[in-house]
């Protein structure tokens, strides 16, 4: 029966790591940006998310929508005034640029929240399925990853919107030559990519301790993820995330947690080396 | 009210920044030479700012008593002292960079050591070469202290100790403990408390069912949790920093796994570990190298512990912790080894650092030859309610172990 256990821990926490990496791989594979701001917007959709649970007794769920919008404007302020004017420039620009904006980012939720972990401790229960228990906070957290990685998909594929970003990402010039204005597309991309990581944040408060000691931890995660399932694909966000999940919970259970994480590298390493693309990499969002 | 707040607060960092820029330019220059100069890196922002902002608000209540009372006196006359900090922003090679700094150009006369047994240890390498005696009031693992240095003094315990307390007098309050699960996190401190526990289990009888480590940077601790739980042990140890535990605790209660004794190091002895977990830090123990029900009476600046409580709390509105209480002792040790020298040469103050034997707000201190404090009887505390109860030693005892009550 343990074994059960460990497949549903893993599936679980899969999800959550689907959710942390579906905002930061549709911004790398669109504007080829390595967006390192996008572990401190998850911290931060999580911070807003348990100051409007503390202070105005909001429920983290019902906190989702309002936090992801603010984190998506928040983005597409970003994107105008400072990436666009960049987006150009070999990827180490953008890259130091983005790098930067975390420094600022993190260390001011430092003076505003202090770096103590705020959990909203709003417990919903578990429930028991034989000898598998499962969290409900978990439970709608992967509902929601899942249903927020698909939501993603149907706009990028049904959508004019998510048309012109998958336009942009195939053929930047070509796009451009269509009529699509690049600046809006790509501020809209790097906004819903923000949007998102909110989104993960209000999830991952009601989960997790929420702390700017593990912003980084979240954007490493994001990478693997992103590694292992494919840039430029929303379903791939979702496999490598789950994959992830379930190797750190299997590897952990067989070889002990400290080898866990290592595994998950180990497997991202492999991948890079045998299948650079990732397990379900493509060129475009066609 | 977050806009307020917010203004207030960036206000007084930009603040903090003046002075320290103040005391930059100040050190540049000429010094009077009637000023002690201590210098002391600080995490401020980064991972540990929380712990270095601790360490801050101690030093700033002993630095405001100190010079109220005209300073230190340094034989026949007495003199103010000076507090020079720099942020090394959570990052061991900028805290050893700043150490050298502090050390070379500022030329402060004595140090303190950062937040952590790692970070301590880079510091203390840097005072070491120099010859600049250097207070560590949050390092307890021995790895740090059987390096040879000869200017490090430490104002926490041993940590072996706190474990060993434990395991005695757990398993006579409830006999039933036959077991013991212990993960800890990959890290000095907590590594070594998981295996000071391990070897005081085994002392004590206790069969060690479970025992291994978790790197740094787990999100999730699931599947150890869930090995744990198959193998019905009556005692559940977890090491780690504060995020660590209350992801664990709560993981615990995800996965219905309970044990008559959850401990948790050092978990309860802040209170955001508390706050994080509300219901589920019921019946958590621990031990912490301090605890503001203490009820030492003293001829420092402080007085007395409760003197020490008062002014914290009137000044934090919230309780102490160690770190807040061990910070403001080793500045406290420091201005009594001084006054013992009668001098700013650091080698005296050195030897008489070594000789302290002195009784302070915090508690006694002695300094081993290793430099570390002496060991004594650490308080063991548990969760009761949202309240933290010291339930050992006898002097502070406020009540008594209770089972953790299964979900």
């Amino acid at each position: 029966m343990i074994g059960l256990q460990i497949l549903v821990n893993g599936l679980t926490l899969g999800a959550l790591y689907a959710c942390l990496a579906v905002g930061f791989s549709l911004v790398w594979g669109v504007l080829n940006v390595i967006n390192m701001l996008h572990g401190s917007l998850i911290i931060l959709g999580g911070y807003l998310t348990w100051y409007a649970w503390l202070h105005w007794q909001v429920h983290p769920l019902a906190a989702l929508l309002p936090v992801a919008l603010l984190l998506f404007a928040l983005g597409w302020v970003i994107q105008m005034t400072m990436i666009n004017r960049l987006v150009r420039q070999p990827v180490l620009t953008t890259l130091t640029v983005t790098f930067g904006l975390d420094l600022i980012l993190y260390n001011a939720m430092n003076v505003l929240f202090d770096a103590t972990p705020r959990r909203i401790t709003l417990d919903l229960g578990t429930l028991s399925l034989g000898e598998v228990v499962l969290a409900w906070d978990r439970i709608v957290a992967f509902v929601l990853a899942l249903a927020l990685t698909l939501l993603l998909y149907a706009v990028m594929n049904a959508s004019r919107t998510g048309r012109a970003i998958v336009a942009v990402r195939m053929d930047r010039d070509a796009a451009e030559l269509m009529g699509i204005r690049i600046n809006r597309v790509y501020a809209m991309t790097f906004a819903l990519g923000a949007g998102l990581a909110g989104a993960c944040g209000a999830l991952m408060a009601m989960v997790f301790p929420i702390t700017t000691n593990i912003s980084g931890l979240l954007l490493g995660k994001a990478f693997v993820v992103c590694v292992i399932g494919g840039l430029g694909t929303v379903p791939g966000a979702l496999v490598g995330g789950l994959v992830l999940g379930l190797i750190e919970s299997l590897s952990g259970h067989l070889f002990g947690p400290q080898n866990a994480v290592l595994i998950g590298y180990g497997l991202m390493l492999v991948l890079l080396m045998t299948r650079p693309t990732g397990l379900l990499g493509r060129k475009g969002y066609e | 009210m977050l806009r307020r707040s917010s203004i207030l607060k960036l206000g007084r960092l930009a603040a903090q920044a003046t002075v320290t820029a103040a005391l930059w330019t100040a050190s540049t220059g000429a010094w009077a030479q009637d000023v002690i100069r201590i210098g002391a890196p600080l995490a401020l922002t980064g991972g540990l700012a929380d712990e270095g902002k601790k360490q801050q608000v101690a030093y700033d209540m002993w630095l405001k008593r100190v010079n109220a009372a005209g300073g230190i006196q340094v034989g026949a006359k007495k003199m103010k002292v000076e507090l020079l900090t720099y942020d090394y922003q959570s990052d061991e090679k900028r805290a050893q960079q700043i150490a050298e700094r502090l050390i070379t150009q500022d030329k402060v006369d004595f140090l303190t050591a950062p937040f952590g047994s790692g970070h301590t240890k880079v510091v203390a390498g840097v005072a070491e070469r120099y010859g600049v005696p250097v207070m560590a009031s949050v390092a307890s693992s021995e790895t740090v202290f059987n390096q040879g240095y000869k200017y490090l003094f430490g104002t926490l315990a041993p940590n072996g100790g706190i474990v060993q307390n434990m395991a005695v007098i757990f398993t006579r309050l409830i006999p039933g403990v036959k077991k013991i699960a212990i993960l800890g996190r990959e890290d000095v401190f907590p590594r070594a408390m998981a295996a000071e526990m391990k070897k005081a289990a085994e002392a004590n009888g206790i069969e060690v069912a479970y025992s291994e480590f978790y790197p740094v940077g787990t999100l999730d601790h699931a599947a150890a949790l869930s090995k744990m739980k198959a193998t019905g042990a009556q005692w559940v140890f977890i090491t780690g920093y504060t995020q660590d535990l209350i992801l664990a605790r709560k993981q615990m209660g995800d996965l219905k796994f309970s044990a008559p004794i959850v401990t948790m190091v050092t978990g309860p002895s802040y209170r955001e570990f508390v706050d994080g977990l509300g219901k589920l830090a019921d019946g958590v123990t621990s031990a912490s190298w301090w605890h503001h029900s203490l009820t030492y009476k003293s001829d420092d600046v402080f007085g007395s512990t409760e003197a020490f409580y008062k002014e914290f709390v009137a000044r934090e509105k919230k309780d102490p912790d160690y770190v807040n209480a061990s910070a403001a002792a080793a500045l406290v040790v420091l201005q009594k080894a001084i006054e013992k020298a009668g001098t700013l040469d650091k080698a005296k103050v050195r030897d008489a650092l070594a000789a302290t034997d002195i009784l302070t707000f915090y508690g006694p201190v002695k300094f081993t030859a290793n430099g570390m404090n002496q060991g004594r009887d650490l308080p063991i505390i548990q969760v009761q309610g949202t309240k933290i109860v010291p339930l050992y030693p006898t002097p502070i005892k406020a009540g008594s172990l209770r089972p953790v009550a299964p979900f």
